[in-house]
């Protein structure tokens, strides 16, 4: 993390660019005098030297307010309080629908190989996984514009506030996302599901007299899912970067859009605690799933 | 001139007496017209209706997403959008026709019979939103930082008040402006009554070291209050029940939601009606709100040039006849047809194309350069080209276009334009707007293209900025002495007729010797359910004077 955190302060600083363009206008930048310009500069904490303001920045994120956004004041720890809710529930339900959509398809992928049900599941993962997601994203929003006059709320509604605009708000986005973290997993899961179908003890389970369903969720799957758990935790780092366009795309004012908007205006600030923000999520999950490891293959221990 | 030959009977002729008669009697109509078209727009108050229907809540898309809350030093509809309703001004433009100078917080007005006093006389009786009284100290304490900001302070409209030299609150109210030297009243007028000047509280910048950038609800004296506001998200406002002006405002509730121009949310959001009215729309949204039932939507100017800049500091810009060159090799109807699904645009020269002293534009179209057929424009730019000795023409010049659709569909035209027609060879450079403004101010550039902005329609303001020597928005660094010279004669002449002819001898050096190269003029796109009443946009003149929404009702359903 601290490595993160030195390379995201550094290129920051070192992108061109000015923020007084966007705090000032283009009017007011082009008529700002020199002297007036280093002391707006002074005000933002831009003018310290880049270790001062590095260990001011890791201040901030000790005191838990993240520090302040060059516009308006805003703390970042309000924006991430505001809008984090939206992105995580965007986040959450996009791996719960990928997990929804993409096993069952890869074990009935796995079980019928070559069939014309296989085909379809595959075509349609490839489709998925091709096709970005922000374009996807443009076409629903238009079609439900166009054909039923339907435009989601356009402005937060919390869960606790309003659960059903809440969940208008986030069910496009998840959904794009999910079905192409889906397209993933269904391909991961029948490729291992494949090779694990042909071990001696799935033969011997058969062998046995257990009835094909059990063959599979039992003896099988809990050995091919490894992999895919793996390849989850990776792909929760799409999730979080494609929030990123998705949101754009649906005009949901979550964590991504303010990220955006960040980078446009040079709010170094905002971007450099998001950037942060999003790299310890990903850490996180990633050492849940690797714990996960434990629970699920008994022979793995930490 | 004699009224007789030498001679004749030295008595009054018929034919002079019946001259002279027609002369002053032309002088006085005139005169009285002037004066009484003056008197009848400080009479032409806004006043409420009392047929109309009262409530509601307008619920409003506009960019929303202001950096800072200073309106004073802002430049963005960013700001003026949802901050305008909660304040007033000295005078302003009358939302009904968008362009007549009317009262506001001054009753009425004087001017010197030089030019050189404006004394604007106060309501009494009208209070900030604190409950605070509103004097000539408010107007005082405003205008000084306007004129002359405190340090750190950048306001962009101050130029519009260089030649102010004392502010005086004669009483509490009574404000006289002492001007160094007179200028043109429609300028000073349109100056002050420019839906920037927001009259603030003397108190409010006092405690604040002049400065509001972090301040989000100041009081003003408008005829909406703060209620509540979600970054980026919508700004809430209320009816102000001691609104000074009775009966206004109609509405009950304004909801400022931050959709963006020209986005797929503020189109969409309409057209699935989450708001009333809408602007700065895209052109294919528009055109489907248009044709919606119970819809209205219009066009109307805004106060931008689309431009790109050359940079003179290089040498091939430095030659007039390479810049001519240049601005004739532009198919400008082409250039408007590229961006009709992106955004509206209009052809002009270097004055806004409809202000009364700009070149009418059937004459505008005969002149080589605007023109539907380019090809004279095209032979003349090359020999212009040859006799500047780069006929074979220009290879790797940088052209830095800033990142926004318009600018990249132009760039991709123009760099074509310039190829077939000079075989002047551009390399295109895309930047993120903050990084452009950095480009263009330290002359990192050829070819630079933008828009930029003015706050009046009157040449004496973008003259200056745009053209004038070392002006803030003269990217290129252009110089021409007889054109400054101009330039302080358009300032200063007070006759219009006169000042109208001056205007079009400085288009024509700029036609000759351009400081910039016009692409096209900027039009709004608003679209509005029929249940809004009481606006009228189509005649307005940018979107930075009619922004209160004092005027405007709801027809409830």
């Amino acid at each position: 993390m601290i490595g993160v955190s030195l390379i995201v302060f550094v290129v920051l600083r070192v992108l061109p660019g000015d923020p007084l363009v966007a705090v000032l206008g283009a009017e007011g930048y082009a008529k700002l005098a020199p002297a007036d310009r280093a002391a707006l500069m002074r005000d933002l904490g831009l003018a310290d030297t880049l270790p001062v303001q590095y260990v001011r920045w890791l201040k901030d994120i000790a005191s838990g307010q993240l520090g302040k956004s060059f516009f308006r004041g805003d703390t970042v720890a309000d924006l991430i309080l505001r809008r984090g809710p939206i992105t995580a529930e965007i986040g959450i339900l996009a791996v719960i629908i990928s997990w929804l959509v993409g096993l069952p398809v890869g074990i009935l992928s796995a079980i019928r190989p070559n069939g014309w049900a296989d085909g379809i599941a595959r075509t349609l993962a490839v489709l998925f996984i091709a096709i970005p997601g922000f374009w996807l994203g443009l076409l629903i929003v238009l079609a439900l514009l166009f054909w039923f006059g339907y435009k989601s709320p356009i402005v937060i509604v919390q869960l606790w506030e309003n659960p059903w605009q809440n969940f208008q708000i986030i069910v496009g986005p998840a959904i794009i996302l999910g079905l192409a973290q889906g397209a993933y997993i269904s391909r991961m899961s029948r490729s291992c599901l494949l090779e694990v179908i042909r071990e001696d003890y799935v033969r011997t389970a058969r062998a046995k007299g257990a009835v094909e369903r059990k063959v599979v969720l039992h003896h099988a799957l809990p050995n091919a899912l490894l992999p895919v758990i793996t390849i989850s935790g990776v792909l929760l780092g799409f999730v979080l970067g494609g929030s990123v366009a998705v949101e754009q795309a649906f005009g949901v004012p979550g964590l991504g859009r303010a990220l955006v908007t960040a980078v446009v205006e040079r709010d170094i600030i905002v971007v450099q605690n998001l950037v942060l923000l999003y790299a310890l999520i990903f850490v996180a999950v990633n050492v849940l799933v690797d714990l996960s490891y434990a629970w699920l293959d008994p022979r793995i221990r930490y | 001139m004699t009224p007789y030959a030498p001679g004749q009977n030295r008595g009054i002729s018929r034919r002079y007496f019946l001259r002279t008669a027609a002369m002053a009697g032309t002088a006085v109509t005139l005169g009285s017209t002037i004066g009484r078209g003056r008197a009848l727009a400080q009479a032409q108050e806004v006043k409420a209706d009392p047929a109309v229907k009262r409530g509601g809540t307008l619920r409003y898309g506009i960019l929303n997403a202001p950096a800072h809350f200073d309106v004073h030093q802002s430049g963005t509809v960013a700001n003026i959008g949802p901050q305008s309703p909660m304040y007033d001004t000295l005078i302003r433009r009358d939302p009904r026709d968008g362009s007549t100078i009317i009262p506001d917080l001054a009753q009425r007005w004087e001017i010197s019979p030089d030019g050189k006093k404006y004394t604007f006389y106060l309501r009494k009786g009208v209070t900030f939103h604190d409950g605070a009284d509103f004097t000539s100290a408010d107007v005082k304490a405003t205008y000084d930082r306007i004129i002359r900001p405190p340090k750190g302070v950048v306001i962009p409209r101050t130029p519009l008040f260089a030649s102010v030299g004392e502010v005086v609150a004669v009483d509490p109210y009574r404000i006289e402006f002492r001007l160094t030297e007179s200028r043109p009243q429609n300028f000073m007028l349109g100056a002050f009554a420019s839906g920037w000047n927001i009259i603030v509280r003397k108190k409010t910048l006092d405690d604040n070291q002049g400065n509001l950038r972090q301040v989000m609800n100041f009081p003003g004296t408008g005829p909406f209050r703060h209620v509540s506001r979600k970054d980026k998200e919508v700004w809430i406002q209320e009816r102000n029940p001691n609104y000074w002006n009775k009966g206004l405002p109609y509405l009950d509730r304004l909801e400022i939601y931050n959709l963006p121009p020209f986005s797929p949310e503020l189109g969409s959001s309409f057209l699935a009606g989450k708001v009333d009215y809408a602007r700065i729309m895209d052109p294919v949204s528009w055109r489907k709100a248009k044709e919606m039932p119970g819809v209205t939507a219009t066009a109307f100017n805004q106060s931008v040039i689309q431009a790109y800049f050359m940079n003179m500091k290089r040498k091939p810009f430095a030659d007039a006849r390479v810049r001519r060159a240049i601005h004739l090799a532009m198919d400008r109807a082409a250039l408007i047809d590229v961006v009709k699904d992106t955004a509206p645009m209009q052809i002009g020269g270097f004055v806004y194309p409809f202000h009364e002293a700009s070149t009418p534009r059937a004459e505008l179209e005969k002149r080589l350069g605007y023109q539907k057929d380019i090809k004279p424009a095209v032979q003349e730019a090359r020999k212009l080209m040859q006799e500047a000795g780069y006929g074979q023409g220009l290879k790797n010049l940088d052209f830095v276009v800033r990142d926004i659709a318009s600018f990249k569909l132009w760039a991709v035209a123009i760099q074509a334009m310039l190829k077939e027609n000079l075989n002047i060879e551009t390399n295109m450079r895309v930047v993120q707007t903050s990084q452009w403004f950095e480009e263009a101010q330290s002359g990192n550039f050829d070819l630079a293209i933008s828009a930029i902005v003015s706050t009046l329609m009157d040449p004496s303001d973008y003259f200056t900025s745009w053209y004038g020597k070392d002006g803030p928005q003269n990217y290129s660094g252009w110089s021409n002495e007889q054109f400054h010279a101009l330039t302080k004669q358009i300032d200063h002449e007070l006759d219009d007729a006169k000042r109208r002819t001056l205007i079009r001898q400085a288009e024509l050096i700029l036609e000759q010797d351009p400081p910039l190269i016009p692409v096209a003029y900027e039009q709004i796109y608003d679209a509005w359910y029929n249940r809004v009443r009481g606006q009228n946009s189509s005649k307005f003149f940018g979107i930075y004077d009619v922004v209160r929404w004092d005027t405007v009702s709801i027809a409830q359903t």
